[in-house]
């Protein structure tokens, strides 16, 4: 018996083997690089952030640092009138672009998904937009929106709306929107694929039994596609409100955040305040930045859990 | 006789959404081929004759060419690196074999900083590179990259590499692989699929950068295209035909490839809609 489990080793033996002491060689091999690039690129500069939002830092002095306690904060909360501006936009942006997106690419999915002619082109077509980076987008809307040959009032001077048309990103008041609406025509065509794709996995089934049950397209619509896309619908939402909370480079190269602070988003102001403005401070933008981060933070937690309930996060 | 008409009812927003989402691109790929004196007279005319002789001219004295090549430098570069190292982690942290007592703690917090905004990190990075040299090289450019986008690719690959059976690598083993030519000889080629998306993924997220090379790059020659062509509208505002060729050069490269294989594009971009 013994000498035979010598020479052939049970399978149990095999399993059990590794388990006696930890593959340590292997673990660092392959999870080694990865942790040094995240511990390296990604946690440490959080924690020195966090660490730099308490200081003042000179970069003229050749970044000596001063230790000022929750002074940045204090002063970004009550005393800084342009973060609450870049707060007020880019929650803005996060609440209309969503509900301008998702319906919209509801509604296109749903045309696309009714086997009209030529489906797989205008999907294609529709998607392209958000292959562009931002400095391209921007350029090609910053035409769009031009006074005199721009698209945008060409359009409004064609439809006999002439009086409407305006100088887009020059007036505080449709700057925002303006930017609002180019995010749409970037991410209306993404959400609409991921919709489609959603409910192409709907089971034919489901679909059948209601339409013998006799419901029409209308009721199979609102009582059968709909509340099965709820947990992508919820994912496309949360997406949607985080990623334009985060926005920078359109604005960076479309207005600047002008005119007067219309389109400033925080993205831009903690970029502003490090690099441009000549305060020579990294202290402060950290502390700005730190802020931003808990709020968007405890927003996607929220909005996960608000949303959600306990469905699976599913991608 | 009823659906045909409610079809050609639906054709009507289905068409108008198509020129709403196609036309600003149509319209600069159209003056991308003509001169800027073509395009005040009529901003709206059609390349006839079309000028291609622009991109030559836009690559040779315009400096497309730096920036183009820069901008393959890091992507191709950050692709690489970001792959294979993603990979590995992904199926470091897939299998039961190699877990140890903080693995699960440690993915989740990788797995939450899909979330971080850039700016938490922006500063101290700019910082943390000046003080190793790595500021204003393509180098340090490519080093924050792969980091950044690390955690979601891991996180697409170690969900993949948890659907392949054990088995498979249990039989490997038994031949005598070491875990490492068992990886790259038995796990990694059945992972393509997966790395294919993630690649994709990253190759137009690198490829369209913005954020990051705004801060940590500030000489001319080793700009990269997006960050280009945010210097080139202000220095050539009035230029608009050789800037919309600019726009072309910038784009082409992606949208040839997502014209050839769409359905790759859109599966890679909408696996990452987990970042969030």
């Amino acid at each position: 018996m013994s000498i035979r489990r010598k020479s052939f080793p049970t399978a149990g033996e095999i399993t059990f083997a590794p388990r006696a002491g930890r593959p340590w060689g292997s673990i660092l091999l392959f999870l080694g690089p990865a942790l040094c690039f995240y511990f390296a690129f990604i946690i440490y500069p959080v924690l020195v952030t966090f660490y730099n939002s308490l200081h003042t830092l000179r970069m003229d002095l050749g970044m000596t640092y001063e230790y000022v306690g929750l002074q940045h904060f204090k002063e970004v909360l009550f005393e800084d009138e342009v973060f609450w501006r870049s707060a007020r936009n880019a929650m803005t942006w996060a609440v209309v672009a969503p509900c301008l997106d998702i319906p919209l690419a509801l509604v296109l999915a749903f045309t696309l998904h009714s086997k009209i002619p030529l489906a797989r082109a205008f999907r294609t077509v529709w998607f392209t937009p958000l292959l562009m980076s931002y400095p391209v987008v921007g350029v090609i809307w910053l035409w769009v929106y031009n006074y005199d040959w721009g698209m945008a009032n060409l359009t409004l001077r064609f439809l006999g709306l002439g009086d409407y048309a305006q100088a887009w990103l020059a007036s505080p008041t449709t700057a925002l929107p303006a930017l609002i609406l180019v995010t749409t025509w970037m991410f209306a065509g993404f959400n609409m694929v991921v919709m489609l794709a959603a409910i192409h996995a709907i089971p034919m089934e489901y679909l059948e039994a209601a339409r013998v049950d006799g419901a029409g397209p209308w009721r199979r619509l609102c009582h059968i596609i709909i509340p099965l896309l709820r947990p992508t619908i919820v994912n496309l939402i949360i997406l949607d409100v985080i990623g334009k909370m985060k926005q920078f480079a359109l604005v960076w190269v479309m207005t600047r955040g002008g005119p007067m602070w219309g389109t400033e988003t925080v993205a831009t102001y903690v970029i502003k305040r490090a690099f441009e403005w000549k305060t020579l401070d990294l202290g402060y933008p950290s502390a700005i930045a730190v802020l931003w981060f808990v709020i968007i933070f405890g927003l996607s937690v929220g909005l996960t859990r608000f949303l959600q309930r306990r469905e699976a996060l599913e991608f | 006789m009823r659906t045909t008409a409610a079809k050609a009812l639906l054709m009507v927003p289905v068409l108008l959404y198509t020129v709403f989402s196609a036309g600003p691109y149509v319209w600069t790929a159209m003056m991308s081929l003509r001169t800027t004196d073509e395009i005040y007279r009529n901003h709206y005319g059609l390349p006839i004759p079309p000028h291609f002789w622009k991109f030559y001219t836009a690559w040779t004295e315009f400096g497309y060419a730096t920036y183009f090549k820069n901008s393959a430098i890091v992507t191709v570069t950050a692709v690489a690196i970001i792959t294979v190292v993603g990979a590995m982690a992904g199926y470091g942290f897939a299998r039961r074999r190699f877990a140890f007592r903080f693995r699960e703690p440690l993915f989740l917090l990788l797995f939450l900083s899909i979330m971080f905004p850039p700016q938490i990190m922006i500063l101290s990075l700019f910082q943390i590179l000046i003080k190793y040299g790595l500021f204003n090289t393509l180098a340090g450019l490519i080093l924050v990259y792969v980091a950044t986008e690390l955690p979601v690719t891991i996180y697409l690959l170690r969900a993949f590499f948890a659907q392949i059976p054990v088995e498979l690598e249990e039989a490997a083993r038994i031949d005598g692989c070491t875990d490492w030519s068992m990886f790259w000889r038995v796990m990694f080629p059945i992972a393509r699929p997966a790395v294919a998306t993630t690649m994709i993924l990253n190759f137009i997220y690198f490829w369209n950068e913005f954020l990051y090379a705004v801060v940590f790059i500030t000489k001319q020659e080793i700009r990269t295209l997006p960050l280009a062509i945010q210097f080139l509208v202000s220095d050539q505002y009035f230029d608009i035909g050789m800037l919309a060729t600019g726009l072309m050069i910038a784009t082409l490269p992606v949208l040839v490839m997502y014209l050839f294989m769409s359905e790759w594009f859109v599966k890679g971009m909408t696996a990452g809609a987990v970042k969030g």
